[in-house]
């Protein structure tokens, strides 16, 4: 009996990923087509364009090996990031809250952070053929300077994202830990039914200002417009993605879509209460927010330019002043 | 303020070095840009050209002058029309031929449209280089209402082919129906153009972007030989065409902003289209009547001619004697060509992310830039 619990969890824990990953792959469709393209009045291109048939058209193409000093690693990052998103997920399913170590706050930072260091690897392991490596005789032609050290702009793009590791993606952690500390416990379930008792956070005063931040930092975690600064197209391109292509990259867009979907689910548990059960209509609410998230950040990249520095510290020091706000207020209240 | 920005010397404090180019996203045409870089904020920036030379000149070398006039127009896509005014002015000087009134009535027109075309194009690839693509798409869709006109006009939307030795096209004749087209289609523009800048002067964020960056102090740019709108954004109350008889009819303000900036530059391109808008109207208002060519000149042979014009971009130069009817020495000198080594010491001090927008505020055109010139400190 004890056996068929846990195959049926296993089961249904397989099929919500399933799900949610197939969801996950409609978002950047629906923000391409249905908000900038709507906002810029323009057609846009077709909603499984971008999380759907861009992945699966360079599952199929040729690859090329990158220059990479160390090829395998370089390989393998993309990999690591879908998998730690998937862990995410697998994570904070119910058939997981018993298993209170991975179905924590703790595990779930964690493992986002590991995302995110995937990027500083991404970065500094790649040298494109976009800047350094492309043939040309400047270095002959009388430059001022040749005793630098060259740099590619990748390089460039790993710097910066070991800053959002420290402080970038402060005000998201900042948010999940309102929750936190108003229900007294790490762990998910706990968080769930403390909401269920008390009523869901966001309703409250906190909960409204950690929402916000939790909002901005969603936005800073996807790399999105105005905080793609690690991607920025006028200096770094694609940042830490430059080299990769054919399967690499479709494993990138996929991950990309199931970061948003496992974002906007975080917040559904952490901020409504409500557990992700694919067989009752509470998926109804996740896959809402996860469009209502999708939406706000599509109008807020429309209307905002990529943010320098100069932009991105105070926006940064703001919204995580609101979420020390927003804790203190927890705690006192 | 900084009076003038002077480059670390050889080999010290310089860090690191971020080459961008020769293909890079930011840029529309293939360039490489080295910025010699400390934490990110550029202290020197080399920029190198060569990658688009077609070797115009010598294609024009021998060639009849009317089909080096049509050659020119292949210099560049943006002011192709320019081109080909100023090497048929070129031609027109040396064989001392008188156009129709009516010719240079047009041509003045198609001149106009074709820097609101190539300013309003500069503003959406600032505002792409700047991240935001809502403001780059609402650009390009205003522009249209422009393309759609020369496109009537000239039959194309970017090579027109206007201008002829002795006046212009026939196909450019402007009848009633067309004179209406414009007049609507600058109706649109300009109400079009006015919303976008309340827009975009009244946007904070984009403000902070664009505000104190890139700036090229006028001490620096007068040196460097700037021109153009670009020198004009550093307080230079200079445009000209308050010297160019073709424009002796019309009434226009010369646009001259003093901070030095890419907000300037930006804006700059914003006010200016406003006088252009202007001028298009007083060209079509008084439009005379009267042949638009005058077929009846002669062919001799004379010396170097020079020819200058303002085109979008500032000024520029084209040069060539005629032999037997055929063009022997032609020289021509492109605007961009002088703003974009200013460029170099626009982007010190500033951040890398700002490195290419530093380097696009002056509207460089690199394939008209390519002419294997150098340039030296004036």
């Amino acid at each position: 009996m004890v056996n068929i619990t846990i195959l049926y969890s296993i089961i249904i824990a397989i099929l919500t990923l399933l799900v949610c990953f197939i969801i996950g792959m409609f978002l950047p469709g629906v923000e391409k087509k249905y908000v900038h393209a709507r906002i810029q009045q323009r057609i846009g291109p077709p909603v499984t364009s971008v999380g759907i048939m861009a992945p699966i058209k360079f599952a199929f193409k040729e690859n090329l090996d990158p220059r990479s000093p160390a090829p395998g690693l370089y390989k393998a990052l993309p990999f690591i990031s879908f998998l730690c998103i998937l862990l995410v997920l697998l994570f904070i399913t119910p058939q997981m809250y018993s298993v209170e170590l991975l179905s924590s706050i703790i595990a779930i930072v964690g493992l986002l952070k590991v995302e995110e260091i995937a990027y500083v690897f991404m970065g500094a392991l790649s040298k494109s053929v976009m800047s350094l490596s492309m043939k040309f005789p400047d270095l002959v032609k009388g430059a001022s300077h040749t005793d630098t050290i060259r740099s590619h702009i990748e390089d460039i793009s790993s710097k910066r994202s070991l800053r959002m590791i420290s402080y970038g993606s402060f005000p998201l952690y900042l948010a999940l830990f309102v929750p936190v500390v108003c229900s007294g416990s790490l762990y998910i379930g706990d968080i769930i039914k403390y909401q269920q008792v008390h009523g869901p956070f966001i309703f409250t005063t906190q909960g409204i200002l950690a929402a916000f931040v939790f909002f901005i930092g969603y936005v800073i975690l996807l790399n999105e417009s105005p905080f793609n600064i690690i991607e920025a197209e006028s200096d770094v391109i694609q940042g830490p993605y430059m080299e990769y292509m054919a399967k690499y990259r479709s494993v990138i867009y996929l991950t990309k879509g199931l970061l948003m979907f496992t974002l906007s689910a975080l917040f559904t548990i952490f901020f409504l209460g409500i557990s992700l059960n694919i067989f009752s209509w509470n998926i109804l609410v996740f896959i809402i927010v996860s469009l209502l998230f999708t939406l706000f950040m599509g109008i807020f990249s429309a209307f905002t330019p990529v943010f320098t520095n100069r932009q991105f510290l105070p926006v940064v020091l703001l919204t995580t002043l609101i979420g020390v706000l927003a804790i203190v207020i927890g705690i006192l209240i | 303020m900084i009076e003038e920005k002077i480059p670390n010397p050889n080999g010290e404090l310089i860090e690191t070095e971020i080459s961008m180019g020769t293909v890079h996203p930011a840029a529309l045409e293939p360039y490489r840009v080295r910025f010699f870089v400390e934490d990110e904020i550029i202290q020197e920036a080399e920029i190198t050209i060569g990658v688009n030379h077609r070797g115009v000149e010598r294609i024009m070398e021998g060639l009849p002058v009317e089909k080096a006039n049509a050659l020119t127009e292949k210099i560049c896509g943006i002011c192709s029309n320019s081109h080909t005014w100023n090497s048929v002015l070129t031609a027109e000087k040396g064989l001392n031929i008188d156009i129709p009134e009516r010719a240079n009535y047009i041509r003045v027109i198609m001149g106009e449209l074709e820097r609101l075309h190539s300013h309003l194009l500069y503003l959406a690839h600032g505002c792409e280089v700047l991240g935001h693509e809502t403001f780059s798409m609402r650009i390009f869709y205003i522009r249209e209402t422009v393309m759609d006109l020369l496109h009537m006009i000239g039959g194309n939307r970017v090579q027109y082919g206007v201008s002829i030795i002795g006046g212009v096209r026939p196909r450019c004749e402007l009848n009633e129906m067309r004179i209406q087209k414009v007049e609507s289609g600058l109706d649109e523009l300009e109400k079009n153009i006015v919303n976008f800048s309340e827009r975009f002067t009244s946007d904070p964020i984009v403000n902070s972007r664009i505000e104190g960056v890139g700036y090229l102090p006028p001490k620096q740019a007068r040196k460097l030989a700037v021109t153009g709108p670009s020198l004009r954004a550093c307080g230079f109350n200079y445009d000209l065409r308050t010297e160019m008889p073709q424009y002796d009819d019309f009434d226009f303000n010369i646009i001259s902003l003093d901070t030095c900036d890419v907000k300037a530059n930006l804006l700059m391109r914003v006010l200016e289209s406003f006088e252009s808008i202007k001028i298009i109207r007083q060209a079509i208002k008084n439009l005379p009547k009267g042949p638009i060519a005058d077929r009846n000149w002669e062919m001799f042979d004379c010396d170097f001619i020079k020819s200058y014009i303002e085109v979008p971009r500032g000024i520029c130069y084209h040069s060539f004697a005629l032999e037997d009817g055929r063009v022997r020495g032609s020289v021509i000198r492109t605007p961009s060509m002088a703003n974009i080594a200013a460029m170099q010491y626009a982007a010190i001090g500033n951040h890398i992310t700002d490195g290419q927008l530093c380097i696009v505020q002056c509207d460089p055109c690199f394939t008209c830039t390519d002419r294997a010139f150098e340039i030296i400190e004036l």
